[in-house]
């Protein structure tokens, strides 16, 4: 068994606390199930980890019928999220990826903020929530600051957090009719995914998984070339999973399944 | 942070039943407190990665990674290994089952997913044949016997359904 280097544990329900503690060598921590498996390979080394489970601040679901829009705690598990009534009534595309992310226990220990935050490219959350314009609020001892989660992931293992931010939560709009996600999925992790919001007027498409980080593209409906050429730009990965051109292929037929156009 | 940070804390935990406090260093997994300290070396290790699912335990009745899950997590939680199934010389459901359905070669996977199914059918009784695979796609079985797997959560998830006597409450 993997024994891990000598850990440090800062533990506090308060989210100033918590905030003050926060930088590259005080790693926030609340699911650990990207957390850990890097300390145990050595890519991650802090000195200690900052619990983010006992502060309920980060832990809540609130549905705002006025606002129209869903904000969803931080420290919240896939299941919490995936089990949610107003997010299975608002959002249900979002609660059924996260009720399919990774396994059970990832779902029953795992967090949004974890999954975001890592900005592993393989994410299903990541995708849906680029498509769907949600927000991410985010603090440090410094102050409060508000941007979008496709301003949020910059990169593979890469977000735009400065080593003393923490993710608060994520605000996301209700889910418009047309809304989709599929996934091509052999092994742990999504091989490719695919977010569509697709209205009379235009159809706004996400890959995930196979890219870098989600990327979107808003195309009038019925652009077929337009939707051709957004295709064909992609930089898709390489992996064990399968090579780029498999993958274009993959996501060429599922775009002309979902959106009944020839590419 | 000025102040110096703990390395370790004291746990409270019951464990199959038994009350057990600690001194963990933060660094512990859960494994490594119940295979080394507890002696409970039902839990098997393998992966290390949240991926194989030999390494599953329940902790308030949620299917963990035991191998990496910290122990420091544990202070107020009721965790339950493979060895807590069994009353005295009475099987678990899901165990009569595994064993009805054969369902085991070399066995190492085994504990693991008798866990996911107990966390399954605590969940949803009735499992359907999709939530039996939802839950237990997430356990791997080297030597590929997941047919009779299947049949048995299927089996334990019929005897479960049929209001048979719970022995693990």
């Amino acid at each position: 068994m993997t024994v891990l280097p000598e850990l440090g544990l800062v533990r506090s329900g308060d989210l100033d606390k918590v905030l003050a503690a926060v930088d590259y060598e005080h790693a926030p921590y609340a699911g650990g199930t990207e957390l850990v498996p890097a300390m145990g390979l050595g890519l991650r080394r802090p000195a200690a980890i900052v619990d983010l489970k006992r502060v309920e601040a980060l832990k809540g679901i609130e549905v705002d019928a006025d606002a129209g829009t869903v904000t969803v705690g931080a420290a919240v598990t896939h299941r919490r999220l995936s089990d949610h009534p107003g997010v299975r009534e608002r959002l249900p595309t979002l609660a059924a990826a996260a009720s399919r992310v990774g396994n059970a226990r990832v779902r029953s220990t795992g967090t949004v903020g974890g999954n975001l935050c890592f900005a592993e490219p393989r994410s299903d959350l990541g995708c849906v929530l680029v498509a769907l314009g949600a927000m991410a609020e985010v603090r440090s001892a410094r102050g409060a600051r508000t941007l979008s989660i496709d301003e949020l992931i910059v990169g593979a293992f890469e977000t735009s957090l400065a080593e003393d931010e923490l993710l608060i939560a994520v605000t996301v709009p209700f889910e418009p009719a047309g809304t989709s996600y599929w996934k091509l999925q052999s092994y742990e992790r999504p091989t490719l995914g695919v977010a569509l919001v697709a209205t009379d007027s235009q159809w706004e498409v996400t890959v995930g998984a196979a890219t870098e980080r989600p990327t979107r593209a808003v195309i009038a409906a019925g652009d077929a070339a337009g939707l051709a050429a957004f295709v064909d730009s992609l930089e898709l990965s390489d992996d064990m999973t399968g090579p780029s051109d498999y993958k274009r292929s993959v996501l060429r037929a599922r775009l002309q399944r979902a959106l009944g156009v020839e590419l | 942070m000025t102040s110096p940070v703990a390395t370790s804390t004291v746990i409270r935990v019951r464990v199959n039943g038994r009350d057990v406090e600690a001194l963990v260093p933060v660094r512990l997994t859960v494994a490594e407190l119940l295979r080394e300290r507890l002696g409970l070396t039902g839990t098997k290790v393998s992966c290390e990665m949240q991926v194989c699912g030999a390494c599953t335990v329940l902790v308030d009745g949620n299917p963990v990674s035991s191998c990496t899950a910290l122990a420091c997590d544990l202070d107020g939680t009721e965790v339950l290994t493979v060895e807590g199934l069994a009353q005295g010389r009475d099987l678990h459901p899901v165990q009569e089952a595994f064993m009805a359905a054969n369902a085991l070669q070399c066995g190492f996977c085994t504990p693991g997913f008798v866990m996911m199914a107990v966390a399954l059918l605590d969940t949803c009784p009735a499992a359907s044949a999709d939530e039996i695979r939802e839950w237990m796609d997430g356990n791997l079985c080297r030597c590929t016997g997941y047919a009779p797997i299947e049949t048995a959560v299927t089996l334990a998830a019929a005897r479960t359904d049929d209001g048979s006597p719970e022995d693990d409450q």
